[in-house]
């Protein structure tokens, strides 16, 4: 690139601007190549010191036994046989288990759903006010929205009983039974990223061509076949990348729980990530509980290398 | 695909299929609009309770308007023992050095990427880009140690310093810089622009919108994180507003719902001003990630 237009930007010199001025080319290069290195840099340094910096020290703190007043002390791979022995990680992970699969079936089934509704030429500003309805839970803080649900689970107060109890139904005790804890945390996760993954499906579908589903459609074509055949498969790369986000975020469940449950009752609606905050800052048993964050990572990075070998190259598109 | 089996059965279906659409558009529509009202249902029902009286803040059935326009919970809410506004401008302060930090650092770095040649440039992009698989939880542990080590602890620097470079900014700036044609690029050098101001007085104008984009959706996320500040800030003074809110929340809801509420109305503007100034942008560059790729 950078040849071709130094030659034409160069006309006193045509034929010797290739090979007569080496010292000169390969000065621009280092110059290019300083300016890149100097560009580059505070992200750089950012990552080294901020990301790959304190993952190395957390697999080595992994394998230590650390409380922060005395010197870590190397214990091999102690941490992590203890974690088959730990009955509540058991729990914690299992509940996280129950997010990850609630999150990715029902966020996507949802957002697929609203997708499908909402792509019929319906008028474009009614199109846009959904949309955009949708939308906004997701700008909002996990914090605050789950502040305003905890007022509406509320089990005598909360505004969700009353329209439960006025149609005939029982009083649910959303926040402090074992079951509906997990529940309300599984409600309000779905409902603030519903709204995130439908913008992903509509736009994946609007890469979809119009002629082809029209075409199917006069071949006498149902939408259920429609959609089946022609929509789904050409959203496929779509719902890959909603499914490993979903999957990714569940993992990392936490404030909701902490404003709506606080884990409880007991560890009933704790998730891993909370346990890992406990056993680390309440604890101090920065070994073990680095030990489980590592797992974590190993999860999500497993997860996020599927996405990429599934798909093309992100760092070849153009 | 099946050009062929296409003329003979267009009229027949064509006129099945025009009757069905106008029914199935109602049912949808309508699917929409409960599924809507779903949405901003919860956001009313803050809004409107924090207009009340806090005795009345639980009334059922619920109305779902403002019955009263009582601003004194808003007063309350900023006067009561957690201080609310010192949080917010703790917020603030971090989101705005964030957000600067990353419009500065992530154009230049996905410039470079995009159109400066070095040696090594497309594996150190890989390897950042890696970092946005390594869950924050996993460094938090050596973040905090790190922190603990410089005195940074209960300091907004904590939360700054690692917030002002990131990957994702940089993957952004990187895709619309390849979007910009090289011979712009290639004439400015050519009039003996240095690569710095190539890049300050033309690459970057041109990247003006993907900038404020990377500022804006920089500053939400810094303003709505609650993990890190609730690892690193222990006191109410240096708390960020999602922390005092929750402080303010106690435990099982036990705070005065009515200032709760005007308090998270409060905590809750910037995305509602964010969502109606820049909803358009931030859809734009949420979904080129995921769609071409």
């Amino acid at each position: 690139m950078t040849m071709t237009a130094s030659k034409t930007a160069l006309p006193p010199a045509p034929a010797s601007g290739r090979g007569g001025r080496p010292g000169q080319q390969s000065a621009a290069r280092r110059r290019e190549a300083l300016t890149g290195y100097l560009f580059t840099a505070p992200t750089v340094i950012g990552f080294l010191v901020f990301i790959l910096g304190p993952l190395v020290a957390a697999l080595y703190l992994s394998l230590t036994k650390y409380n922060i007043l005395t010197a870590p002390k190397f214990v091999g791979f102690d941490n992590y046989a203890r974690m088959f022995r730990d009955e509540r990680l058991a729990t914690t992970y299992g509940n996280t288990v129950l997010y990850v699969g609630a999150a990715v079936v029902l966020i996507n089934g949802f957002a697929l759903l609203f997708t499908v509704l909402i792509n019929q030429r319906l008028p474009r500003a009614l199109t846009y006010v959904f949309r955009s309805a949708y939308f906004f839970p997701y700008l909002v803080a996990l914090v605050y929205v789950s502040i305003i649900w905890q007022a509406l689970f509320q089990k005598d107060t909360g505004i969700l009983n009353y329209y439960i109890t006025a149609l005939g139904g029982e009083r649910i005790d959303w926040l402090n039974s074992s079951e509906f804890s997990k529940v309300s945390v599984i409600v309000v996760d779905t409902w603030r990223n519903v709204g995130f993954a439908m913008l992903i499906f509509v736009a994946a579908l609007q890469e979809v061509p119009k002629d082809m589903v029209e075409a199917a459609r006069m071949d006498g074509a149902n939408e259920w076949q429609i959609f089946r055949s022609i929509v789904l498969p050409m959203i496929s790369q779509a719902t890959f990348f909603n499914i490993t986000i979903t999957i990714i975020g569940a993992f990392q469940i936490y404030e909701s729980i902490i404003v709506l449950t606080r884990g409880g009752p007991g560890d009933a609606s704790r998730s891993v990530v909370m346990y890992i905050a406990e056993v680390a800052f309440n604890k101090f048993d920065m070994g073990y509980a680095s030990a489980i964050a590592v797992t974590l990572f190993l999860i999500i990075m497993l997860v996020t290398m599927v996405q990429f070998r599934l798909r093309k190259s992100w760092v070849n598109n153009e | 695909m099946s050009n062929t089996a296409l003329l003979p059965s267009r009229s027949r279906s064509g006129k099945a299929v025009r009757r069905r659409p106008g029914v199935g558009k109602s049912v949808s529509v309508a699917l929409l609009v409960l599924g809507a009202i779903g949405m901003i249902a919860p956001f009313l029902w803050m809004f409107t309770t924090s207009l009340r009286d806090a005795g009345h803040a639980y009334d059922l059935p619920p109305q779902w308007l403002p019955t009263e326009w009582d601003w004194s919970n808003y007063a309350g809410a900023v006067t009561g023992p957690v201080p609310i506004l010192r949080n917010m401008f703790n917020s603030a302060v971090i989101a705005i050095a964030v957000s600067i930090g990353m419009i500065i650092t992530a154009p230049m770095a996905g410039y470079a990427f995009a159109k400066l040649d070095f040696p090594g440039r497309n594996s150190i992009f890989v390897g950042l880009l890696s970092s946005l698989m390594v869950p924050a939880q996993v460094t938090i542990i050596p973040l905090f140690l790190l922190m603990r080590t410089f005195g940074l602890l209960d300091n907004p620097l904590s939360l700054i310093l690692p917030g002002i470079t990131g990957a994702l900014g940089v993957f952004l700036l990187r895709q619309f810089f390849l979007g910009l044609p090289q011979e712009i690029i290639d004439a400015a050098r050519m009039d003996g622009a240095t690569a710095w101001q190539t890049y300050r007085l033309i690459a970057l104008p041109l990247a003006k919108n993907a900038v404020s984009t990377l500022g804006v959706i920089t500053f939400l996320g810094s303003w709505n994180a609650y993990f890190a500040p609730s690892i690193f800030l222990n006191s109410t003074d240096t708390a960020t507003l999602p922390l005092g809110l929750v402080l303010m929340l106690g435990p099982y809801g036990a705070g005065n719902v009515a200032q709760v509420m005007a308090a998270t109305t409060i905590a809750i503007a910037p995305a509602l001003i964010v969502f109606l100034v820049a909803q358009r942008w931030i859809i734009a560059s949420l979904t080129q990630s995921a769609v071409k790729g």
